[in-house]
């Protein structure tokens, strides 16, 4: 996983769901739907983001916590279908 | 059937031992829900009447607070756990509530607790746990009272107060009765056949009127609870449906939308889903059909209320589907509908008109607000705000609604609201909101702002402050600036040439 990868989305999410630029405001574990960062519409954003600017296309299956609920995650998840495309 | 309370104590001396509410790991029995219920009516320092308001999500420990409160005698003020602290404390001020009962772990706690830290209301905060220790940890923030001997309460009397798509300056609190609700959650139980074999999967906030009357529907009929905390992992949520046996679904269009588009519904086992229930606005015809399809073991009642009328008014039964395609069926028994004119005449059938009601399940008025009420029940008839016309079988079909109200998913959101709040930022000069249609959620907000000369806003900065002081479902998705905004020659806007 590449440290460009995992600003880009952190600042997708500081930029469309806390409106600010402080990278201080997320932490890279922090869970988007435990800290009340995203809902489950914003959810279906992040896999928007994710399929449309990040080019990966996720899968229904993988649609789980473990894959999407944190920047570190969605680095990780994205990184690995990357990976194997 | 003319309290909650003792409908539900009678499932408990039935059988305790049954599974009442599931939330993550832990299972609450019958018999667990009525001591705690019993436990939190002891521990409230409340006299009849008292509003208490509730700051808890969906959890065990909700019901337990809520009937609590009831078997108290009190006033039960369930609060949107998505409001900011500001909003918050308003409305606890709104109904003068003597006591809140909150979640100690609430990302709003504190700053609730600073806000009424100058005022005479007695905040308790509470634990909630959501493994199998749960209900002793609850219990335990509860603290050990006397036992509270039980007060006679009427049917007619005060039992919840719900705020609804209020304003700051007028928020709109809806008083439902303990008749009220009881007769709504027994007649819709009735309908949906619940029994106590039935397990259905709630992803709806307890706090609204559907949620509401989810909880109260299963709960009297001795049914299971399983709670949901989100939507956002759908294939999650249909792997639960399947593997826990679940038997019914309630959702809102959006929730259906989101199966449709994002699962794999034929890869399940879903054989044991007996009903699903949709409310919470129209669905489209083309996805009523697609989800029959999906799921054609499941009977699908289209169901249609607000909460001035308890939750449900009408409902459309699943054989009746084909033949009523976009109607939203019959008045449930013992409601009445006409659909009057604006001169508050009935209207020949087929035209349009306002869809009025009147029944057990009509609310008693808005919290401390005469002139409301009066606007809304006149004569015994609620006034809905809705469109509406009957056909020939005198079946129910909705039209749209009088009022500008914005439907974003299944939450009502008063442009008012959003427009009070933006103005306090010092570069508006004016600001008009609007819903614009949005693909997932049917509506979306946009916000058009004027801003002062020489200002320089930003959207970001008008977001942020959006999300310090609203629910995350009212920061508009969209915000524009503009020069002026479109007024009729009589000066007012016109919110709908701006969507």
């Amino acid at each position: 996983m590449s440290d460009a990868l995992r600003d880009q989305i952190r600042d997708f999410i500081l930029e469309n769901y806390l409106f600010t630029s402080d990278t201080a405001a997320i932490g890279l574990d922090d869970s988007l739907l435990g800290r009340g960062i995203v809902d489950s519409t914003g959810m279906l954003e992040i896999i928007f983001f994710i399929e449309e600017q990040l080019g990966v296309k996720v899968k229904d299956e993988e649609m789980i916590p473990d894959n999407l609920d944190g920047v570190n995650k969605i680095a990780n998840f994205v990184s690995s279908k990357r990976q194997a495309a | 059937m003319t309290h909650l309370v003792a409908a539900i104590e009678d499932q408990a001396r039935r059988n305790g031992g049954a599974p009442a509410l599931s939330w993550h790991k832990a299972t609450w029995s019958y018999a667990e829900l009525v001591g705690t219920m019993n436990r939190v009516s002891d521990a409230l320092p409340v006299q009849a009447g008292d509003r208490v308001a509730l700051l808890l999500r969906n959890s065990p420990q909700f019901a337990a607070a809520f009937y609590g409160v009831l078997g108290a005698g009190a006033a039960a003020v369930p609060l949107n756990v998505q409001e900011r602290s500001t909003v918050l404390a308003r409305q606890i001020a709104h109904c003068g509530a003597r006591v809140v009962l909150a979640d100690a772990a609430h990302v709003e706690f504190a700053a609730l607790r600073d806000a009424l830290a100058d005022t005479d209301v007695t905040l308790l905060a509470l634990e909630l746990v959501d493994s199998e220790n749960g209900c002793e940890a609850f219990c335990a923030s509860l603290g050990t009272h006397p036992r509270r001997s039980p007060s006679a309460v009427s049917a007619g009397a005060l039992a919840c107060i719900i705020y609804t798509s209020g304003t700051t300056g007028r928020p709109k609190g809806v008083m439902l009765s303990h008749g009220n609700l009881a007769s709504n959650a027994s007649i819709i139980a009735g309908y949906l056949g619940i029994v106590p074999a039935d397990k259905v999967l709630c992803p709806l906030p307890f706090h609204f009127s559907y949620g509401m009357s989810v909880l109260n529907s299963n709960l009297v009929s001795g049914a299971h609870i399983v709670l949901e905390d989100n939507l956002a992992f759908p294939q999650v949520l249909v792997k639960r449906l399947q593997d826990e046996g679940i038997t019914g679904f309630p959702g809102v269009p959006a929730t259906f939308a989101l199966l449709l588009g994002r699962t794999q519904l034929a890869d399940f086992n879903l054989s044991g889903l007996r009903y699903l229930t949709q409310a919470g606005g129209a669905m489209p015809r083309p996805q009523i059909q697609a989800l029959r399809a999906a799921l054609p073991q499941a009977q699908l009642f289209i169901m249609y209320g607000q909460t001035e009328a308890t939750a449900r008014l009408t409902y459309l039964a699943p054989d009746e589907l084909d033949e009523k395609l976009g109607s939203v069926g019959l008045p449930l028994p013992g409601v009445e509908i006409e659909i009057r004119d604006p001169s508050g005449r009935v209207v020949p059938e087929d035209a349009v008109g306002e869809l009025c009601a009147r029944g057990q399940n009509v609310m008693l008025g808005y919290w401390d607000d005469a002139a409301l009420t009066a606007q809304a029940v006149r004569d015994g008839w609620l006034y809905t705000g809705d469109l509406a016309h009957r056909d020939g079988d005198g079946y129910v079909y909705i039209d749209g609604r009088e009022v500008e109200m914005i439907k974003v998913g299944a939450f009502r959101v008063s442009p008012q609201e959003i427009e009070e709040v933006l103005a306090t930022l010092p570069f508006v000069q004016e600001v008009a909101v609007t819903g614009m249609p949005d693909a997932l959620l049917g509506q979306a907000i946009k916000a058009v702002i004027v801003p002062r000369e020489g200002a320089a806003p930003d959207v970001m900065s008008v977001k942020a402050h959006c999300r310090a002081h609203l629910a995350q479902y009212k920061i508009p998705k969209v915000v524009e600036f503009a020069a002026e905004l479109p007024r009729t020659s009589s000066g007012k806007v016109q919110r709908y040439k701006l969507a």
